[in-house]
């Protein structure tokens, strides 16, 4: 198969969440020659790109996109080790997680897999996690962004307080706030820098900040 | 000014057709009872006694119509066999699931339907309804939804790529849940009469934000019917159905539910804030209560002339279901929300919604 055909059939596999098409094109596409670096930005990402704006357009629901992720995943674990390193450059770094008290990340790991796609580097803190850990592992890693989600009214009080630290303690560092509870002016009366409606929103946010800091 | 009504008389009135002194309020409160109380949540959700006290006093205090209740997003996974954790920490507001006791498709076929007399909370709710019954309130159980509880049983995220990868386990486990719930409600209709009893559903798996209609229509509607069904063929005449969150998408079903069901008992919606009350009425305007959907994080955040605000419009809205309105909440009532605030739900009540 022709490097186009193989990476327009990445992209519907992924669309499609077909592990077993999306682990043979990955194969083939190194069998043939074709740079991991496109296979993965111009198969995968794009069709998960597709399935964002899909989702947005109440076209397609959690239930798919989490099968497109398994495709998507299944083809990047076979493409990532063939990766050359001149090509994927400095990944922008996102720290990720669900606030303190909170359990509910379907929000937060659909974020993930976004910006994942996007190209971001992701370091996933989970769920309930506590504030100074926030903070820590932004100053530790050199975070671009960090995202915080809460589902509930009672956990997404501690974001101010979150943010606030972040901001002393690492100035170029962007925020982002997302979850059921919270609006744009919730986001902007806690000093977030932006505020993601859905997962699909969050990868034009993060975007933005990006060229906003950089 | 004065309530001429106790709250039992202006409930009655609503279910029963007929116009009570002012519209009822039902704010959907739980762990702020607990607050207010100055209780930690968890008890609310560990202790009966202090769960029934805490949301009696709360009611009292406010003045508003709302009888104790017993019930959580998270069930199923304790009472089918996991763990969950009481919300003692900061931040948490209802229990929370620690283990999820299915984890593979053999797990469900492995699965045994609880005996409903020993399973998980059951035993807390049912003792909850027991202080309702001898204070004569209707003793709540909660039976449904189904999803949302297979979620819960099953972790949501498995739960949700199983509706594409593995469908049939999917209907496997939802058929125990529904199965469970059935015995649930002769547990409760067995012990306090069918009359003495009223059934709460509702979840927020089966939003639109998560599934879509399609979805619904096969994984959520047959189970729905076939426990409603049931609940209601045991002469259960009340229903407090919550589809919590954005389910527009899922309106024709839940129309289509009540009409398979003849119209049978009274339902009282709790939609999200998402449906409008406008909508709500042209589906069951002719035969059900509405109960109002203010946008619950205003409670936390916005002042108490927004507040109030919002109710006033709301009680405009809703007062125009032919089949009775009760001024309420989209979802639980913030637990941190500025008591005052819950006072303008009350306001609005007295001012702007009394009945000649």
């Amino acid at each position: 198969m022709e490097k186009e055909g193989i990476l327009k059939g990445l992209t519907e596999a992924t669309i499609a969440g077909d592990v077993e098409k999306a682990t043979s094109l990955a194969n083939e596409a190194i069998k043939a020659g074709v740079d991991a670096y496109e296979a993965i930005m111009d198969g995968c990402a794009r069709g998960m790109s597709i399935v964002s704006e899909k989702y947005e357009k109440g076209e397609m629901y959690v239930p798919e996109i989490l099968c497109s992720a398994e495709a998507m995943y299944a083809a990047m674990d076979i493409l990532r080790p063939h990766l050359k390193a001149e090509r994927v450059g400095a990944p922008k770094k996102v720290v990720l997680g669900v606030v303190r008290g909170d359990i509910h990340d379907i929000g937060k790991n659909l974020v993930k897999l976004m910006m994942e796609a996007a190209g971001f580097q992701v370091i996933d803190l989970g769920r309930d996690v506590p504030s100074e850990k926030f903070v820590d592992v932004s100053v530790k890693e050199g975070a671009e962004i960090v995202g915080l989600s809460s589902l509930m009214t009672t956990s997404m009080v501690v974001m101010p307080e979150v943010i606030r630290e972040i901001k002393k303690k690492s100035p170029k560092t962007a925020t982002m706030v997302g979850g059921g509870p919270l609006s744009p002016e919730l986001a902007k009366a806690y000093g977030a820098d932006g505020y993601a409606k859905d997962a699909s929103q969050a990868v034009k946010v993060a975007k933005s900040l990006i060229s906003g800091v950089a | 000014m004065q309530d001429r009504m106790t709250p039992m008389e202006r409930l009655v009135a609503v279910l029963m057709g007929q116009k009570p002194d002012r519209v009822p309020v039902n704010p959907f409160i739980l762990g702020f009872a607990a607050k207010i109380c100055n209780l930690p949540v968890g008890d609310l959700y560990a202790d009966p006694r202090k769960s029934f006290k805490a949301q009696l006093l709360c009611a009292e205090m406010y003045g508003y119509d709302a009888t104790p209740m017993y019930g959580y997003a998270s069930f199923g996974a304790w009472e089918f066999g996991g763990k969950v954790g009481m919300p003692y920490e900061p931040g948490q507001s209802a229990p929370y699931v620690i283990k999820h006791p299915v984890e593979s498709a053999e797990d469900v076929d492995k699965l045994e339907v609880p005996d409903p007399r020993k399973a998980g909370s059951i035993p807390i709710a049912m003792e909850v309804g027991k202080l309702c019954h001898e204070n004569r309130m209707p003793a709540v159980f909660q039976c449904g939804e189904v999803l949302t509880t297979a979620a819960m049983v099953a972790e949501p995220a498995r739960l949700l790529n199983w509706m594409v990868r593995k469908p049939d386990v999917v209907h496997k486990l939802n058929k125990k849940i529904a199965e469970f719930f059935i015995e649930v409600a002769e547990y409760f209709t067995s012990t306090f009469g069918a009359d003495g009893c009223m059934a709460f559903t509702g979840g927020p798996v089966e939003s639109n934000k998560l599934i879509s209609s399609k979805q619904f229509g096969e994984f959520v509607f047959p189970y729905m019917k076939q426990v409603h069904s049931k609940v209601l063929g045991m002469g259960v005449h009340t229903v407090l159905e919550h589809p919590c969150s954005d389910q527009n998408a899922n309106l024709p079903y839940y129309v289509q539910l009540r009409k398979d069901l003849g119209w049978n008992g009274k339902y009282i919606w709790v939609f999200g804030p998402e449906t409008p009350l406008e909508k709500q009425i042209e589906c069951f305007g002719e035969h059900d209560v509405i109960m109002g959907n203010v946008d619950p994080p205003s409670f936390q955040f916005k002042s108490f002339e927004e507040v109030l605000a919002l109710c006033k419009d709301n009680i405009e809205r809703g007062i125009k279901n032919p089949s009775g309105y009760i001024l309420g909440v989209g979802c639980e009532l913030p637990p941190l929300a500025p008591p005052i605030n819950v006072y303008a739900l009350m306001k609005a009540a007295r001012e702007f919604g009394r009945f000649q």
